[in-house]
């Protein structure tokens, strides 16, 4: 279990963290890059306007960086690539879709925006 | 969704408002500043724009601007490259507009360092970008502590007369809504 401080995603002057460690994939480039990818990839469907989905997304950069050397992170603005949301039935941001190997092993829909909670949403659906 | 404009004469001359046209209150501020900063000869004051979705687009308005912090505090982008934020980017708005720059100018004045009406206004930003849930933007997540029993009341007056709203599944989750028409006509 991550210790209260850890729990705390850390902010630049602006509030926002210095690196991004999720690549945007739109519907021409998910396919070869999630559902072709091999190993662990988590793909967040999130949209800029979902007051959620800002406070996630320092939780998430952190968590993508304690995670990077086994698992990949892409995220998708489902304002933007809507048609590719509603294939995966997505019914609100944040949500987060684990993939292995392109099948899909696990979902979480707004998660708990702390570091603990979204590091065990993203890395159990990989262990059973 | 809205393409951000680059025009880039406008944005040589004039101030950028950016708001959230998610929010409902938001586009009716947006409407009203629209409508308020035009004149007879069709020119406006100030362009009003929705942040939108597109970050790479925000950055071409002004590099230094993060699509989040867009999204968390009302911005005014400024010809010289500078940006106002929150109440400081209202009191630019209200310079800006022909109907109230008249009293605009009071925001500047200066008591032994202090700002006495600028100050004003930053707390009365801050409560109004507070109790934004109240009027019903979903858009803008968890309300805060002290908004939270208004927002529960209002629901359930709603509900008392019939209009139901479907419930979040989770306190950090926004429901996908049918897209709709965004941004204030004429923009």
């Amino acid at each position: 279990m991550m210790n209260q401080t850890l729990d705390r995603p850390q902010r630049t002057s602006r509030g926002r963290t210095p690196k991004d460690n999720i690549r945007t994939v739109n519907s021409s480039t998910f396919q070869p890059l999630v559902l072709e990818g091999k190993g662990p990839i988590v793909v967040e469907f999130m949209s800029y306007s979902c007051s959620h989905c800002g406070a996630m997304e320092l939780v998430l950069q952190q968590v993508a960086e304690t995670v990077k050397s086994k698992e990949k992170f892409f995220r998708v603005n489902t304002a933007m690539e809507p048609e590719l949301a509603g294939n995966f039935k997505i019914q609100g941001t944040p949500t987060l879709i684990m993939f292995l190997n392109g099948r899909e092993v696990g979902r979480v829909e707004g998660p708990s925006p702390t570091i603990s909670s979204v590091l065990t949403a993203v890395t159990q659906p990989f262990e059973s | 969704m809205m393409p951000i404009s680059t025009n880039a004469e406008a944005i040589q001359n004039k101030p950028i408002l950016l708001f959230d046209d998610e929010c409902g209150v938001c586009r009716r501020i947006a409407h009203w500043v629209q409508n308020s900063a035009g004149s007879i000869s069709g020119e406006t004051s100030i362009i009003v724009r929705p942040v939108g979705e597109d970050p790479d687009a925000l950055r071409t308005l002004n590099p230094g601007l993060e699509i989040w912090d867009a999204y968390a505090t009302i911005h005014v982008l400024m010809p010289d490259g500078s940006m106002r934020l929150g109440g400081e980017a209202i009191a630019e708005v209200l310079r800006n507009l022909p109907n109230t720059k008249w009293f605009a100018w009071s925001f500047a004045i200066s008591i032994f360092g202090f700002q006495p009406f600028q100050m004003m206004l930053n707390v009365a930003y801050v409560i109004l970008a507070d109790v934004r849930p109240i009027f019903g933007c979903e858009s803008c997540g968890t309300p805060n502590f002290w908004v939270r029993p208004f927002v529960w009341m209002i629901k359930g007056v709603k509900s008392i007369f019939g209009e139901s709203s479907r419930p979040n599944l989770t306190p950090h989750f926004t429901s996908l809504s049918p897209p709709r028409r965004r941004s204030p006509p004429g923009l």
